[in-house]
């Protein structure tokens, strides 16, 4: 059985996902990303012992590494010089926005590892059949074509390999041709088999009335009490950035980067918001510590 | 259709000079204004489609065509930034015209991205080979299209405006401000890429092309598909 965060209704899910999406966006301070950062890597590991983590990890590191040097090098606008690298300027300002980009940029991506983790393919069809009936159709058929493309590919790889038609060895271009005329075997064979699951659709009533719909979520109590708690704490987000807290002014005056005052109010809304994966996984952990213990 | 086909063409053209040529006097609020144009322009089209009677032999062709298109890259996978998804989304739009190629594309992105992963980027790439389809498919008559020096310059334009338009969404999302020069260095750091899908595109067009829109064209007429 599903527990934890994953087990909320998706639309729950993707409320969440929109409102950190929309958060990292808004609150474009460096104290206010690093803790996103941290929060979601937490998550990350919660989820899945930070497996996807590893797979992306060079990508992630090597994108915000590269943007945390080439932006002050580009950019110069500010009033504190820190130093001068080839008669260029490097400001205080821009080293600042360089940390930010680049944290953005881990907090959005490591997210989205989060993201393919919670929302499995069948939440993701059943989002896009509550507002998009006809594409969710489509999704079905076209994914369910994909594996058995992969396995027609394989068998035409070892069929024409006899032929001597290779996509692994040889220059470049016949590898190309090679692999293009796989694929025109594909479209011919697969197109004529299309037609047969299309008739029976049809003869299995496809088009006649209203299509109707399994349902396999369904709001329950605690998908209302966590949809109270997003929208609470997401309009509090969103009014923090209103008043300007969670953003570092850099222009024309830098701000002061510690917190200060209000600050730490909407810096701890932020945390308890970000960190609603962490709360009801976390939950799970510590019950099925604690009875374990018992017994 | 007939009488909208001017008018769409219009449009579509409207879109990509207010897309380009907005930053060069106003950089204040293009991110707002290319996030609406792109809103705008792309969820009309997956509405008219989720409303339209369409029949099965339709959906499933268009949705094999998709499951083709995602799949493709697999052959290629040992050929680094070369794979024919943009091939097989143009050539279908020619045949099956601007809705259906519009429909493939945009399918193309979501189902290879339930695959391999969705991103900031899943959005983007839906817009991007939606539009694709559309395009190729709107033009789908005209002499561009119909020869293979006219495909193969669609394709080479196409496939370095797919990496700009992928580009854009680490300008909008990551560095949020309009700033030339980052925006400069970000896409001439992409623009090896973007040139091989472009030339990749012209190679699978040039020697492929016109045997895929004849076999798609003859199922066409063989099982009486998309006739309307």
């Amino acid at each position: 059985m599903v527990r934890g965060f994953r087990s909320f209704h998706p639309i729950i899910l993707l409320l969440y996902y929109i409102f950190a999406i929309a958060g990292l966006m808004l609150y474009q301070h460096p104290i206010f990303l690093g803790l996103a950062a941290a929060t979601i890597l937490i998550i990350n590991f919660m989820l899945d012992g930070g497996e996807q983590l590893k797979k992306w990890g060079w990508m992630i590191a090597i994108m915000s590494v590269l943007t945390l040097i080439l932006t002050p090098l580009f950019n110069n606008r500010g009033n504190y010089i820190l130093f001068y690298f080839f008669d260029r300027q490097v400001m205080l300002e821009s080293v600042i926005q360089g940390v930010m980009i680049a944290l953005t940029l881990l907090c959005i991506i490591s997210l989205f590892l989060t993201f393919n983790i919670v929302i499995t393919p069948d939440k993701f069809v059943f989002l896009f059949s509550k507002f998009l009936p006809q594409w969710a159709l489509l999704i079905m058929l076209s994914m369910r074509f994909v594996p058995l493309l992969r396995k027609r590919l394989i068998e035409i790889g070892d069929v024409q390999q006899v032929k001597g038609l290779s996509v692994k060895c040889g220059p470049i271009r016949s590898r190309a041709k090679n692999g293009m005329l796989f694929l025109q075997i594909l479209l011919t064979w697969s197109l004529e088999e299309s037609i047969q699951t299309a008739d029976s659709m049809t003869a299995r009533g496809y088009g006649i009335g209203k299509r109707s719909k399994y349902q396999p979520f369904y709001m329950k109590k605690r998908d209302w009490v966590s949809l109270g708690f997003l929208l609470a704490t997401g309009s509090f987000v969103a009014f923090g950035w209103w008043l300007g807290d969670g953003v570092l002014t850099l222009l024309p005056i830098l701000e002061q980067v510690l917190l200060q005052g209000r600050e730490w109010f909407y810096f701890i809304l932020w945390f308890v918001f970000l960190a609603f994966p962490i709360w009801t996984e976390g939950k799970e952990m510590i019950k099925w510590r604690y009875f374990r213990h018992i017994s | 259709m007939a009488r909208t086909k001017p008018f769409l063409i219009g449009i579509v053209l409207l879109i990509s000079v207010l897309l380009i040529g907005f930053p060069l006097w106003n950089t204040k609020h293009y991110m707002a204004l290319s996030l609406v144009i792109m809103i705008g322009s792309f969820l009309p089209f997956m509405i008219s489609f989720a409303r339209k009677k369409v029949m099965s032999r339709e959906l499933v062709v268009v949705a094999i065509l998709a499951a083709i298109a995602a799949v493709s890259r697999i052959p290629f996978a040992s050929i680094p930034s070369v794979q024919p998804t943009t091939f097989v989304i143009i050539t279908a739009a020619i045949v099956l015209g601007p809705q259906s190629g519009f429909v493939v594309g945009t399918l193309a992105a979501i189902v290879s991205n339930i695959f391999l992963g969705h991103g900031p980027w899943t959005p983007w790439q839906m817009y991007a080979w939606g539009m694709i389809g559309l395009t190729a498919g709107l033009l789908g008559k005209t002499w561009l299209m119909q020869n293979k020096l006219g495909r193969c310059i669609y394709g080479f334009v196409v496939g370095i405006a797919f990496g700009w338009i992928m580009n854009l969404w680490f300008v909008v999302g990551v560095i949020q401000e309009f700033n030339w020069p980052a925006i400069l260095l970000y896409y001439s750091s992409s623009f090896y890429f973007d040139l091989a899908h472009g030339i990749s595109n012209v190679f699978f067009l040039w020697l492929f092309s016109a045997g895929w829109i004849k076999i798609m064209q003859r199922f066409k007429v063989k099982y009486g598909l998309f006739t309307k």
